[in-house]
């Protein structure tokens, strides 16, 4: 099939896949790129490794109307950070493209800044925001577990991003060429090579406890409640509620306080309680991509930079051993009995 | 025998403050000098001391790219049990690039034959997590990020991983050695410094090479600027002492029948 080769502005975005299905992630990088292109999807081509996926390429370009390169190679599912390095560079040092989007996954975190460090690309990571500034492309990040943000912008010819889930609106509907209603495929076919990295495979996670996806009130510890004991009063504030279970962050887990059944967070439980209440959490990304989903979000953290104050409903600036039990006091106090 | 070279970086503690410098593109230096290990090097600098204990002979070595402060940092890898410290010494207090650092880390282990390359799994501070991998990628080790688990055999020539993904499932790789690993926190149950390494670290020197021995590595990205996130609308918080607050959230939480 004869394709036009690549203009120098052009975006490719790394499609994630899941057991032959793309990932939603997937629509947000590509509304991300939309936004550094200005809208513009005629620049934005989808790359899609995989083995046996020219069917799915196809109806990937149908859908999203976007142009798909389908990177074919037996070697290249399920997932090996090596083969996919070498399949995308060959690729990349042939297209040029200006940008290469991957979604800020476990999977993307794993192989970009290689990817990058070999083809001579800048390489930025869990992108949050795009800004022009007279002209220069800068894109914002979190550090300091989001009580600062970074903006970061490309030296290099080439630029490997990657794309923070959740905070891009992914769109069902893209904006098509004018003169084309679909997006057009092409298929790379990747040799297979001696591999020093070897898949052995997945390994399911245990089932977590059920309490905290049923439950209507999450009381989260984090590293901020101090001591092990002090896991007494996220206890009894729980208790006070119905239908309430105890949640943490994944530092209360590693010091040992308390089961990663608990843990909330990218890398542990997803909930969306009717109330969240965060003791000594400081909001870093990776554990509000756990809970972003509660309806109301109470936080109490000595620290007013605290990230967390950023999505909470009601903010307490205060030591949490000294509040957390002014509140339990009250709340067993009969509110109309007189004082 | 094996060699291990562990990453490890120094961060301000995060119950400091954090405030802008005046450049705009990095955060002021602390007064207090209030310093310490990054906490995910923490477990890969433990991981390899077990290593260590499971194939007597295995040499550690550990190592940071930092200004003259991270020295300490250094020594407090030999305080828990790093056979050699060595400082990549840096002029001054501006960020680097991941980029940069690893070029560094690179020109360094370059011709040192290390067999396992241990990184953290990001770094608190700029919470970049590139460091690892691109050393990797300039030395052709094969890698892995947000380790969970290791195991070496005997007189194999390859490092069994588990890589952690979300929702808590993993996937496992065989690497063929050298490799990298950048390793997740909870892996393990980092330990105490022994007196006796504490002892044996304060007499002991530091390998320290000025960064500059070798040229700067050409930088590929540059920081703009930092910024405070949107001030969080005043609304939010509750106002007054202490037993004030505790009674506006009660009421709140009445309010909305929770309690
Ligand atoms: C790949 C990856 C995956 C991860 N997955 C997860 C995940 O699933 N879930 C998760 O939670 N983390 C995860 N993390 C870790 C995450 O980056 C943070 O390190 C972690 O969430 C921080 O936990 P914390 O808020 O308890 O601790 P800290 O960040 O140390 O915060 C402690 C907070 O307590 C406050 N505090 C201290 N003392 C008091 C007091 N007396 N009263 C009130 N407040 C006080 C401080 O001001 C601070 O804000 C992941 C990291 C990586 C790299």
């Amino acid at each position: 099939m004869a394709m036009m080769r690549c203009r120098d502005n052009e975006i490719m975005v790394v499609a994630e896949l899941l057991e032959g299905r793309i990932l939603p992630v997937t629509h947000e990088v590509i509304a991300f790129a939309l936004a550094l292109r200005g809208g513009d999807s005629q620049f934005i081509r989808m790359i899609v490794p995989g083995r046996d996926i020219q069917e799915m390429a196809n109806e990937l370009a149908d859908a999203i109307g976007i142009d798909v390169i389908a990177l074919e190679g037996d070697h290249l599912d399920p997932y090996n950070a090596e083969a996919w390095k070498m399949a995308l560079s060959a690729l990349l040092a042939e297209w040029n493209p200006r940008y290469v989007c991957i979604p800020h996954t476990s999977l993307g975190c794993d192989f970009a800044p290689g990817l990058a460090a070999g083809i001579e690309a800048s390489c930025i990571t869990a992108i949050e925001g795009v800004c022009n500034r007279e002209g220069l492309i800068t894109f914002t990040r979190s550090i300091f577990n989001g009580k600062v943000m970074m903006q970061v912008a490309s030296d290099a010819d080439m630029t490997v991003l990657t794309v923070l889930p959740g905070v891009f609106k992914a769109e069902e509907k893209f904006p098509t060429f004018p003169d084309h209603k679909k997006g057009r495929v092409e298929v790379v076919r990747v040799p297979e090579v001696l591999q020093k990295t070897r898949v052995l495979g997945m390994i399911r996670a245990e089932e977590r406890d059920l309490d905290l996806s049923i439950a209507d009130v999450i009381v989260s510890a984090g590293r901020g409640i101090g001591h092990e004991e002090n896991l007494a009063l996220i206890r009894q504030l729980a208790g006070l509620f119905s239908k309430s279970a105890v949640g943490c962050s994944r530092t209360v887990c590693d010091l040992g306080w308390l089961g990663y059944k608990h843990q909330i967070g990218l890398t542990g439980k997803t909930v969306s309680p009717k109330l969240y209440i965060a003791c000594g959490i400081s909001g870093a990304i990776q554990h509000v991509a756990g809970m972003s989903g509660s309806k109301y979000v109470v936080a109490v953290n000595k620290d007013p930079g605290a990230a967390i104050f950023q999505m909470a409903d009601v903010g307490i600036v205060e030591d949490l051993t000294i509040f957390i039990p002014l509140v339990i006091d009250l709340s067993q106090t009969d509110p109309h009995s007189p004082a | 025998m094996m060699k291990i070279l562990v990453c490890i970086k120094q961060v301000l503690d995060s119950d400091r403050p954090v405030r802008i410098h005046s450049s705009g593109k990095w955060i002021e230096t602390d007064p207090h000098g209030l310093y310490r290990m990054n906490r995910f090097d923490e477990f890969a600098l433990e991981e390899a001391l077990r290593i260590r204990e499971a194939f007597p002979g295995t040499w550690v070595d550990a190592l940071s790219v930092g200004p003259e402060r991270a020295a300490q940092t250094v020594r407090r890898a030999l305080e828990l049990g790093a056979d050699e410290g060595i400082h990549i010494l840096l002029d001054d207090e501006r960020y680097r690039m991941p980029w940069e650092t690893a070029s560094r880390i690179a020109a360094y282990a370059g011709n040192k034959g290390y067999d396992l390359i241990l990184a953290g799994v990001m770094a608190e501070d700029d919470m970049q997590g590139q460091v690892g991998p691109m050393v990797a990628e300039i030395m052709g080790y094969s890698s892995a990020t947000a380790v969970m688990s290791e195991k070496l055999i005997p007189d194999d020539n390859r490092i069994y991983v588990e890589r952690e993904l979300e929702g808590g499932h993993r996937e496992a790789f065989a690497l063929t050695l050298p490799a990298l690993l950048s390793v997740q926190s909870g892996i393990n149950r980092p330990r105490y410094p022994a007196l006796s390494h504490v002892l044996r670290a304060r007499s002991q020197k530091l390998i320290t090479i000025a960064a500059k021995t070798w040229n700067p590595p050409a930088p590929r990205d540059h920081v703009v600027c930092l910024v405070e996130p949107a001030p969080v609308k005043s609304s939010v918080f509750l106002s007054g002492s202490p037993l004030e607050k505790a009674e506006k959230l009660v009421k709140i939480l009445r309010e909305n029948a929770w309690l």
